[in-house]
């Protein structure tokens, strides 16, 4: 049975007043997860599940400690406390620790929506239905994810902090492919509403993108000119993030813009924001410390302007939370979960036609680290690579492996995309357009 | 802990009552988990913490298809409920299963398992561990140059209640440890020199607190930090093609992307698709392709003693063994499920595993170990007239058919006439499968060979972290691509 609203903030209430502590602070994180995956045509992981997890955080003789436990009755979250008062007694004091928020609470958002949340299988079946039958006509197997979750997120503390907030999201994933030509294609959609998911849509983009991509040639390594779909842009975006958007890796001098704000770092035409209230996707209106979020600018015309912060970076950095705070259990620090690049105005029609020889790459794959300190990346695309001859899209290519140094790419930005698309990836949220770059690195990779 | 007496109940009636219901098959796994995570950095605690979390999931096949609930309620309404949504939701899978599931008849397993533990990792004080973790920053600041450290500890353990509703009845517990270090020297963002031992994100295994006290961490760290010291004024390795020698960890990363995940054979099927990928080793190349050199034999073993895929059965039951996937370089077998294996006629090779009790079970590695050769790694590097040795995974990258790598150490060195030289930074390396195992000339012998453990191996949708052992000892490879251009 899930708890409702009430029953959280009086249970997580409750666990704070009983607390020895000198400060107590217990974050809900509760999801219900409905999950259709198909492939080859057909449905062949159907599940639901439910879970909700306490993380008490609390500080005692100025030693923080934290614990995390599924059981959310009083002696499982009192065990908890427990637990966390014994890890603090072996601890030396924390000299960094800013201290639990006194926040205001956090505006609501419409982000909760029933027909996302009372989907039933046979509705899911009935979506991936319609993408089966379209890949079927088109001779394509199709593959895919349909997720539906709803998300609870709950701060109590010892300072009166107090927040809740509830959203579903659905999120539907589709890959077509033909084995036999090593065509492939791939689309995503993510909304609050399950009513927005334009699912025979996303169904044939990929499906029509498998077909293109049949009997694809190799094309030789080298650096191309590249169009890059929002979901490429998306992907580099996530990664650039992890490693220059961080306030604790900034704080500590490791990150990529640490000394760098007030500087140019890429071209002039880049502006990335983090904005929790966009209103195609409205994210958490607080941080999994209570505090309510902000709007970050973090590079604005190409110019370094700032980092997300959450209590301890903020006091590290002699600045502000600006409410981006991870659950205490992350040792990565605070992070932007709703990154945006700002559009430009070019059309893809544009980019296409503007463009002698080059390459327009639907997404990647397996994007790591191969040098973090030039924000360098290795990655291979996948699902439609095509070639551009004279302005127009003329064959698919095999897939390459390309090591763009992030930064450096988005200075060769030529045009930007006017409009945007929502990219979900790893529980970010990426509002992102497409993107023509006039250098890329390739490097050599047999098929 | 659990009450025990009320999953065994719970189990029983989901094992009995799922075919009442209309399941040709149903199973109740249940899982209770205790982890404690004490990381420290520059010598100060980053983050202690304690996990605890309990639930169970109940799988049922209907029509041929899988319908799956999770929740941790154990009370009985929640029991009965989640039966009921397992087979309405195998149900709507029904109606578009891709072929109905082909299972064949199991006999009922009945068994138990537990990791055999010298040293309770959760009975050992707190104090001793951070004690231990700080104890290693002091011993890496001593050598200059070194002004960044991190260490920790991870402990975990699992206990797992089975019941199918063909009489299977296993109890498991499952205890891991783990445990590293970092060292840097750092002069500004860009100029850093890092190094990490035992392996990048630590070495873990199955056992206790001993697998931390011998994991050599004190005696390692002045080396170590040497090298970390060294790599702040090397040079990029620059790029060219030569014989290249991997340390045991790559070897061991190696194995894990470019064997173990493309010879799971539901991913072969294309289950994965859409988000990991599919698989170049199509199941028409088994027992032909010449997957590597005559050199390398692998065998998925859960049976391994100390890997972090080493259990007593997996989550559909099945018993563990060892099974050969190459054999003197053909392919031969693949990490397989009680379904995927069927539709070869194969036997499960029993992998099917679960990161949590509310995860569905999906074919995993278990410890993917390659089969040692002969040979102490110094005595590799003196039979290697040019070439370079690239040791610690720091970067790896493989295309959605785990055909294309590139993938990268923490540090190599140039090898001249059998001797090690100049240390290089940057050092990656790129091939393709089959053509980079089939270049395997040597293999390095048990005295160099451990099991290497993954705790955090991704596959799935929602995504699954599973923790995997790969079994690897130094090993050569010929005319490879290395480095970068300048």
């Amino acid at each position: 049975m899930t708890p409702s609203k009430d029953q959280i903030l009086t249970a997580l209430e409750g666990a704070v007043k009983r607390s020895a502590a000198d400060g107590t602070e217990l974050v809900y994180m509760g999801v219900r997860d409905a999950t259709t995956r198909f492939a080859e045509n057909g449905i062949h992981q159907n599940m639901v599940s439910a879970d909700g997890r306490a993380i008490v955080r609390l500080v005692k003789d100025g030693r923080v400690a934290v614990s995390t436990t599924n059981d959310l009755s009083a002696e499982g979250l009192d065990r908890a406390i427990t637990d966390a008062m014994e890890i603090a007694s072996f601890l030396a004091p924390d000299e960094g620790f800013p201290g639990f928020a006194n926040s205001e609470t956090a505006p609501a958002v419409a982000t909760f929506f029933r027909g996302t949340n009372q989907c039933l299988p046979e509705r899911r079946a009935g979506a991936v239905a319609d993408i089966v039958s379209m890949a079927r006509a088109a001779g394509v197997q199709s593959s895919g994810l349909f997720r539906l979750t709803t998300n609870r997120v709950a701060v109590v503390n010892s300072q009166g902090t107090r927040q809740f907030h509830e959203e579903t999201v659905a999120e539907l994933s589709v890959s077509a492919s033909d084995d036999a030509s090593l065509g492939q294609g791939w689309s995503t959609g993510v909304s609050h509403d399950i009513a927005q998911l334009d699912v025979k849509s996303l169904g044939r983009i990929a499906v029509d993108k498998a077909v293109r991509s049949r009997h694809p040639e190799v094309i030789p390594a080298g650096e191309y000119t590249v169009i890059l779909e929002p979901a490429a842009v998306g992907q580099l975006l996530l990664f650039l993030g992890f490693l220059a958007f961080s306030g604790k890796s900034f704080a500590e001098g490791r990150g990529v813009l640490s000394g760098k704000i007030g500087s140019s770092v890429t071209g002039a035409n880049i502006t990335i924001e983090d904005d929790p209230f966009l209103s195609v996707f409205p994210g958490l209106p607080f941080d999994y410390e209570g505090v309510p979020k902000r709007k970050i600018v973090l590079i604005e015309n190409g110019v370094a302007r700032g980092v997300a912060h959450d209590r301890r970076s903020a006091k590290q950095a002699g600045t502000e939370s600006t409410g981006h705070a991870l659950p205490a259990d992350n040792p990565r620090g605070p992070y932007p979960k709703n990154i945006t690049l700002l559009p430009g105005n070019a059309s893809m029609d544009d980019m296409i036609a503007s463009t002698p020889k080059g390459l327009l790459i639907t997404h990647f794959w397996y994007i790591n680290y191969l040098n973090p300190m030039k924000a360098q990346v290795s990655g291979s695309t996948r699902d439609g690579t095509f070639l551009i001859e004279n302005g127009k899209i003329t064959r698919p290519v095999h897939n390459l492996r390309a090591t763009p140094a992030i930064l450096d790419t988005f200075a060769h930005a030529e045009l930007i995309g006017r409009d945007r698309v929502l990219y979900p990836q790893y529980s970010t949220a990426l509002y992102v357009p497409a993107m023509k770059i006039t250098a890329m690195p390739f490097v050599e990779d047999k098929e | 802990m659990p009450d025990i007496v009320a999953i065994e109940k719970a189990g029983q009636f989901v094992s009995e009552r799922g075919r009442k219901d209309g399941a040709a098959y149903c199973d109740f796994r249940a899982v209770a988990v205790t982890a404690e995570s004490v990381r420290l950095a520059d010598g100060k605690p980053d983050l202690i913490n304690r996990k605890v979390s309990f639930g169970y999931g109940i799988r049922a096949l209907v029509n041929g298809a899988w319908g799956f609930a999770a929740v941790s309620d154990l009370g009985m309404d929640s029991v009965k409920a989640t039966l009921k949504e397992a087979i309405e939701i195998a149900r709507a899978s029904g109606k578009l299963a891709p072929a109905p599931v082909q299972w064949p008849v199991l006999a009922p397993v009945k068994g138990e398992y537990k990791t055999p533990v010298q040293r309770d990792p959760f009975g050992v004080p707190l104090k001793e561990k951070a004690g231990f973790l700080q104890q290693m920053d002091e011993i890496l600041r001593r050598t200059p140059g070194i002004n960044s450290t991190s260490a920790f500890l991870d402990f975990r353990r699992e206990e797992k209640w089975f019941y199918s509703s063909e009489g299977s009845v296993i109890r498991q517990t499952i205890v891991h440890s783990g445990g590293g270090f970092t060292a840097a020297a750092k002069k500004s963002r860009r100029e850093v020199g890092e190094r990490s031992f035992p392996t990048s994100g630590g070495q873990h295994g199955a056992g206790g607190y001993e697998i931390i006290t011998g994991l050599g961490m004190e005696a390692a760290a002045p080396v170590v930090a040497e090298e970390a010291v060294a790599l702040l004024t090397a040079p990029s390795l620059p790029e060219r093609r030569t014989n290249l020698i991997l340390s045991g960890d790559l070897v061991s990363l190696q194995i894990h992307e470019s064997i173990g995940h493309p010879l799971e054979l539901d991913r072969v099927f294309g289950s994965e698709r859409n988000f990991s990928g599919t698989s170049f080793a199509t199941t028409d190349n088994l027992r032909s392709l010449k997957y590597a050199s005559e050199s390398v034999t692998v065998k998925a073993d859960p049976t391994a003693p100390g890997g972090l895929g080493t259990f007593g059965y997996d989550d559909e039951g099945i018993p563990a063994r060892a099974s050969a996937l190459i054999e003197n370089g053909v392919l031969v077998d693949y990490l397989s499920s009680r379904e995927t294996a069927a539709r070869l006629d194969r036997q499960s090779t029993g992998a099917m595993r679960a990161e949590s009790w509310s995860d569905l079970p999906l074919v995993r590695m278990t410890n993917i170990n390659l089969v040692p050769g002969q040979g102490t790694l110094d005595q590799l590097i003196a039979d290697t007239p040019d070439g370079v040795l690239i040791a610690t995974p720091a970067n790896w990258s493989i295309d959605d058919r785990r055909e294309n790598f590139q993938l990268g150490g923490e540090i190599a060195w140039e090898i001249k006439n059998g001797q090690r030289g100049q240390i290089f930074k940057n050092a990656v390396y790129s091939g393709t499968t089959v053509e980079f195992w089939n270049s395997c000339d040597r293999i390095c012998g048990p005295e160099e060979w451990r099991i290497w453990g993954t705790p955090s191996c991704g596959k799935g949708q929602p995504g699954q972290n599973m923790r995997t052992g790969q079994g690897a000892a130094p090993a050569r490879f010929t005319n490879v691509k290395v480095g970068q251009p300048a």
